[in-house]
């Protein structure tokens, strides 16, 4: 439909067609659906009502359509299912049949009706038709929109060239993508190049990591940027401005990497990558399969780091004349449509838990620690030397969840990786020196994956001792260094006192410390855990919450180099079909700025979660740019001047539906808000659990409970309402990022003016139910009877008196 | 526990007032808090906090009759170190404070029973570890009780017959520690020797412990008790002065056993710390303590957070001290003083500053007047495993103050020592954690001087288990 058909329908006379299905026997066993079509045959603009067995079947699909062009109906209701389910089937039926489809509305009484109102039939039946009033209402209001679309570059950036990274990388490059690499450090690599075998199958972990690599610096459609950071990111899907700041290497890509230039180094540091086992000078390469293999130049450590050249040993050594001082820090800008961020994880540091007695005892180490050493590239040509003396221990101890698992010391999750790359390490230490006595002390073995438990059942049979119970202190032999491990072994009920020659802290993964930066810059929303927040658990997994965004690898959550390159291949096909289409649609749910009504005021900037908003105070201007926006509609909820039009959710609208549902019997009713991702769907969860709850309640859906203005509350009350219920995602887990929390502050207002004018506040509730939690919703509404049933008729009057101001809008 | 009583049905209500049962469900069962407790070893195992907690998650309505509930010595270990930050101690008296309402007794008796027979210096530890009056009980019962108790099971008990008048073992010092491997290995048929430096044997009990928690007829009896038992005591003995290790070996002992506690105040590097009425903790409990009149204003601050600080300031309040206020430079969670004691202080009326440091002591003709403090804040976790106080630049705040109490911890002396038994980085004294023998051979050593400042149960168990191993290796050579 062209911007001229949309004009010419808004002028025509309103048409509306009803259908109600009987969905078989799931409606019409607990509703007379025949009543429900001949009632609503009496509502304004209904020219026709019918009753159909299955209205979604093709049969149903072809009446409608038929419908539309025989009785020039403009608008279409279906009274049904929830539109979660069947609404994009009848919006097509519409667009079919020539018209918008935002002219079509839905009536839900299946879920929230027959279904949850099994045994009350005339209960059920009286509340359909209020769902169908209420739904024919909106409609006479709704507007026909065009979807704007925006264009998405065909460029992409990845931040982290760990695993996750580069393999993302190279799906995209492959693709016929160009991509920026981004990596902080010298080499890209990550920590699967610090690990020596990776579970379950103990393959070389650089061996198979170093191909991708190099296949990462040759690749024609990527740009390597090591050594990099990012700096600022600017724009929305599709349209990413990316400022990065490449650091001086101080030596140029004429590098051979032959190494003649750190053997004359005269200054040295622990080397970062063998977690400072090792040395490095100031100039090195993190590692001998480094990409890019370019050496670089430790400024801060070398000794011509205040500008002046007072050593010029390397740059005699240097046959390639490779080494140039004056290199300089670059910013370089970069435009992208898609951005994958797989910034990795860090290792926790065990040193805060003194008991255990990590950076005290030289035997006790860490797993990261413990892969350099038993790695043939690490500092001990993989012996499992002892720190103390350079003996091989002959017995060893692993202790698992160090730093996870806790509420106090470290994280309360569990970090997944730990427990597999402990029985790991175990069965190399048995592989090397079969002799070694093999102690875990664990509180649950987790060996989930695919061949996990298999490698766990090796390690057991291969004489590793499992022992459950933690050890409640470390400590250390003086004369020996050996060390005593002190616990419970929990199933025997019994102290045990262990000797070991050697201590391995299986450390948990957390958050890099870049985390915060990163979600700065993105505007991403980070779960409880600290990591990156997914856009859904389930069905958006690698998605972030920000259009055209993606997460590979243990920057969304603690995982194993398998799930880091199945997350970093989906995340990578995720923005590749974005790119592909080379444009996105965004649903006509934006709001339209009404200059005339806008004060400049800026309180729309200030709640809108993506930054969508922008204010020119000068010009008494703001400026939605469309592509940044999600539809939440917690703008249009905040804006005082009614400058803000949320499409296909009005004030008109809500107020039809309110005014709608509060026509009968206003004071024994319920009026219930619900965002459309959690409670929207917990409602319609309850209906699928059956679970039965009273029929007074009226459900108005909005896209985020940030929607439901304030003024949508006092509106019900002034119509006579009972009881009003908001209910959206956990704090949390908003859809929209963190629009609820504008709900939960509406509401507390709300609350407060309640309370000043004497009112009952219990008769506005708040809850928050996710899209499981059917019961949560249906105990709410059960709970909430009592409130209902002692409301008397002077409250409701003085109800109706406080917010009499409500119904003037 | 049978009785119909214990297995009576509790309404959930009632629950509800334990404290951290919903926390609860985060234990993984790690066994962290069952292996750091002195009970559960000095109990041989008996007692088990996690076993107990676990019954208290599985089936609630049984705990009222559990007798462990009465096991717990309040000394805070498992909590320092649960993973999960769970207060066993407060969770098992509300427990307890349960079984009181409910009128289930039986649990509590037998707990009393084996306290008395089982644990050396029963009768100091029951009163200053395992407080059963914090349950709510009738303290005139219970002390009715206990001396009934103490009468069966503790008096009419025989040591044992078995004699080894050549292997004599030398204890220095007559604290908590000292006397209980006096106790043990006298009952053993050891011959004892304890040495003291001060004029009576008790060592920090008496020192330190304020009268108002320990009274001293108790520990007295616990000392004649030892005495019966043919512990000798030699006070006012100075190792290194009077008497030395050569000297030891010379007359016989085959074993020595340093307990010398943790009597050292550690110093603080402030201006002012000169002027008259800045004064150390140890010195001015010790005064309080021997019953003299300490020399303290009305206006007291305590500095620090330990056990040493909280005990000067119900003690400075007892001694006439119309406000007194702790300084302490981390928050509440970091404070290494006993949770529960903290509180009864605050109940007495004691203040508490939190996340304060001393920058300097003002003082006028010389006396105190004001002390200077800089506001902290807390950083990352130092290798105390505690949040770093980190001070705020140009914080200060003065607090008024005619008597500064100084507590920011204790460290062992031990000059006295010879230079084979070597020391831990602290300058606590290094022992083989198993055998808790030192670098030299024929030593061992326990308590405060090993471990620094720890509480009266955790100086039993190392007495206890030196005992065990001090046989052991007499019975070897």
């Amino acid at each position: 439909m062209s911007e001229k058909d949309v004009s010419k329908a808004e002028a025509e006379e309103i048409r509306i067609g009803v259908y109600v299905c009987h969905c078989g026997l799931n409606i019409a066993g607990s509703v007379d659906c025949a009543e429900v079509a001949e009632f609503a045959s009496t509502l304004p603009h209904v020219v026709l009502a019918k009753d159909l067995r299955y209205t979604c079947s093709d049969q149903g699909q072809e009446i409608i359509k038929q419908d539309i062009k025989e009785h020039r109906l403009n608008r279409v209701v279906v009274a049904s299912c929830s539109p979660r389910l069947h609404e994009p089937t009848f919006r097509k039926v519409c667009e079919e049949a020539g018209l918008n489809k935002y002219l079509f509305e839905m009536a839900n009484i299946r879920e929230h009706c027959s279904w949850v109102h099994l045994y009350n039939r005339k209960a059920a039946t009286e509340k359909a038709k209020d769902l169908v009033k209420m739904a024919v209402m909106r409609a006479a209001l709704l507007q026909p929109a065009v979807e704007s679309e925006v264009p998405i570059r065909p460029e992409a950036l990845v931040i982290g060239g760990g695993v996750a990274g580069i393999q993302a990388a190279l799906d995209l490059a492959d693709t016929g993508y160009h991509v920026y690499l981004v990596e902080k450090e010298p080499s890209i690599g990550g920590r699967m190049a610090q690990i020596d075998k990776t579970f379950p199958t103990m393959d070389c972990s650089i061996c198979i990591l170093a191909p991708k690599m190099s296949d990462v610096g040759h690749h024609p459609n990527i740009t390597l940027l090591t050594y990099s950071e990012i700096l600022d990111v600017k724009g929305y899907i599709g349209n990413f401005k990316v400022k990065v700041l490449k650091k001086p290497r101080y030596v140029t890509s004429d590098c051979t990497a032959c190494g003649e230039c750190a053997k004359v180094c005269p200054m040295i540091a622990p080397n970062e990558f063998d977690v400072g086992l090792a040395i490095r000078h100031a100039i090195y390469t993190p590692f001998a399969q480094a990409v890019p293999s370019t050496y670089v130049i430790d400024r801060e450590l070398c000794l011509n780091k205040e500008g002046v050249i007072v050593c010029d040993k390397c740059t005699k050594a240097c046959e390639r004349q490779a080494i140039n001082f004056e290199m300089k820090p670059e910013e370089i800008e970069l435009e992208v449509g898609t951005i994958i961020v797989a910034i990795g994880a860090d290792v926790f540091d065990p040193s805060i838990i003194p008991q255990y007695g990590y950076g005290r005892y030289p035997n006790v180490i860490t797993s990261l620690e413990f892969e350099r050493l038993i790695n043939a590239g690490g500092p001990s040509g993989g012996k499992l030397l002892r720190p103390s003396d350079m003996q091989i221990p002959k017995t060893v101890a692993f202790v698992q969840c160090v730093g996870s698992r806790s509420e106090k010391t470290g994280k309360p999750y569990c970090s997944n990786v730990c427990c597999m790359n402990t029985i790991k390490d175990a069965l190399l230490i048995k592989e090397h020196w079969p002799e070694t006595q093999i102690y875990v002390f664990y509180v649950d073995i987790r060996a989930f994956g695919k061949g996990f438990e298999d490698l766990y059942r090796r390690a057991r049979k291969e004489g590793v001792i499992f022992i459950r119970g933690l050890p409640a202190e470390i400590v250390e032999d003086k004369q020996t260094r050996d060390l005593w491990l002190i616990g419970e072994n929990t199933l025997q009920k019994k102290l045990y006192r262990i000797r070991v020659g050697m201590v391995i802290l299986s450390v948990g993964l957390e958050p890099r410390k870049e985390t915060d930066l990163i979600q700065r810059l993105l505007t991403l929303s980070r779960s409880k855990d600290g990591f990156f927040m997914e856009a859904h658990p389930k069905l958006r997994p690698v998605d972030a919450a920000t259009g055209g965004i993606f997460f590979a690898g243990c920057a969304e959550s603690p995982k194993d180099i398998k799930d880091s390159v199945t997350q970093a291949s989906a995340a990578a096909a995720r923005a590749g079909i974005l790119m592909a289409k080379g444009k996105v649609t965004v649903e006509a749910l934006t709001p339209i700025w009404i200059p005339e009504k806008c004060q400049a005021c800026g309180l729309c900037v200030k709640v809108c979660p993506y930054n969508a908003i922008k204010l020119d105070k000068e010009r008494k201007k703001i400026e939605i740019i469309e592509a940044a926006c999600a539809g939440c509609g917690t703008c249009g909820a905040e804006c005082p001047f009614g400058a803000l039009v949320m499409r296909h959710f009005t004030d008109e609208q809500i107020i039809a539906q309110i005014d709608a549902a509060t026509e009968v019997d206003a004071d024994k009713k319920i009026i219930a808000f619900c965002c459309n991702w959690c409670s929207y769907a917990g409602a319609d969860f309850a209906g699928v659990s059956r679970i039965q709850y009273p029929e007074n309640v009226r459900i108005i859906r909005t896209m985020c409970s940030g929607r439901v203005a304030p003024k949508f509350v006092e509106r019900a009350f002034a119509r006579g309402a009972a009881a009003v219920l908001v209910s959206g995602c956990h704090l949390g887990d908003c859809h929209y990022i963190n629009a609820n929390y504008q709900t939960k502050k509406r509401v507390e207002r709300l609350w407060k003016k309640m309370e000043k004018a004497g009112l009952n506040k219990e008769r506005l509730q708040l809850v928050w139910v996710s899209a499981a939690e059917g019961e949560k919703f249906a105990a709410k509404i059960r709970e909430m009877q009592p409130i209902v049933e002692s409301v008397t008729p002077e409250e409701i009057e003085k109800a109706k008196e406080v917010f009499q101001k409500a119904l003037e809008l | 526990m049978g009785d119909t009583k214990t297995q009576s049905t509790v309404v959930d209500e009632e629950f509800e007032a334990i404290a951290d049962l919903e926390k609860l469900k985060d234990c993984f069962e790690c066994g962290i808090c069952t292996a750091s407790c002195p009970v559960h070893e000095l109990l041989d195992g008996y007692y088990n906090p996690r076993i107990l907690l676990e019954t208290l998650f599985l089936e609630k309505t049984a705990i009222t009759g559990e007798e462990g509930l009465w096991l717990c010595a309040w000394c805070y270990r498992c909590y320092k170190r649960c993973p999960q930050g769970l207060k066993p101690p407060e969770i098992f008296n509300n427990a307890k404070n349960l079984a009181v309402r409910r009128g289930v007794t039986e649990p509590m008796e037998k707990a009393l029973a084996r306290i008395l027979s089982s644990i050396p210096l029963p009768l100091v530890t029951l009163r200053l570890c395992f407080h059963p009056e914090r349950a709510g009980i009738d303290e005139a019962l219970l002390e009715e009780l206990v001396s009934k108790t103490y009468e069966r099971e503790v008096l009419s008990r025989k040591p044992e017959t078995e004699k080894h008048v050549d292997k004599k073992v030398a204890v220095i010092g007559a604290g908590p520690a000292g006397l209980t491997l006096a106790y043990e290995l006298s009952r053993k048929g050891y011959p004892v020797t304890v040495f003291d430096a001060l004029p009576e044997p008790g060592g920090m009990l008496r020192k330190c412990i304020p009268t108002f928690r320990l009274p001293r007829e108790v520990l007295d009896k616990e000392i004649s008790r030892l005495q019966e038992l043919g512990v000798t005591f030699k006070t006012k003995v100075k190792i290194g002065e009077n008497l030395d290790f050569q000297k030891l070996w010379k007359e016989g002992y085959k074993a020595v056993f340093v307990a010398a506690g943790a009597h050292k105040c550690r110093e603080l590097r402030v201006e002012g710390v000169e002027l008259e009425g800045v004064i150390h903790a140890l010195d001015f409990l010790s005064k309080a303590n021997s019953g003299e009149k300490a020399n303290i204003g009305e206006k007291v601050v305590v500095i620090g957070g330990g056990n040493v600080a909280v005990d000067s300031a119900r003690t400075a309040l007892r001694q006439g001290a119309k406000e007194v206020k702790i300084i302490y430079r981390r928050s509440r969670a970091e404070m290494p003083a006993i949770p529960w004691e903290v509180s009864e202080a605050e109940k007495e009326g004691v203040k508490i500053e939190f996340l304060a440091s001393p920058k300097r002591f003002i003082g006028e003709n010389g006396k105190l007047k004001a002390v200077e403090c800089l506001r902290m804040q807390l950083g990352e976790p130092d290798a105390s495993g505690r949040r770093k106080p980190i001070p705020i630049e140009g914080s200060e705040f003065t607090e008024e103050a005619d008597t500064a109490i100084l507590a920011i911890g204790e460290s062992p002396d031990v000059s006295f020592l010879p230079e084979e038994v070597e020391l831990n980085p602290d300058g606590t004294v290094w022992i083989n954690p198993i055998t808790m023998e030192t670098t030299m051979k024929g030593v061992f050593a326990g308590g405060d001087v090993a471990t620094g400042p720890a509480t009266v149960i955790e100086a039993v168990l190392a007495g206890k288990k030196a005992a065990y191993s001090i046989a052991k290796y007499l019975e070897e050579t």
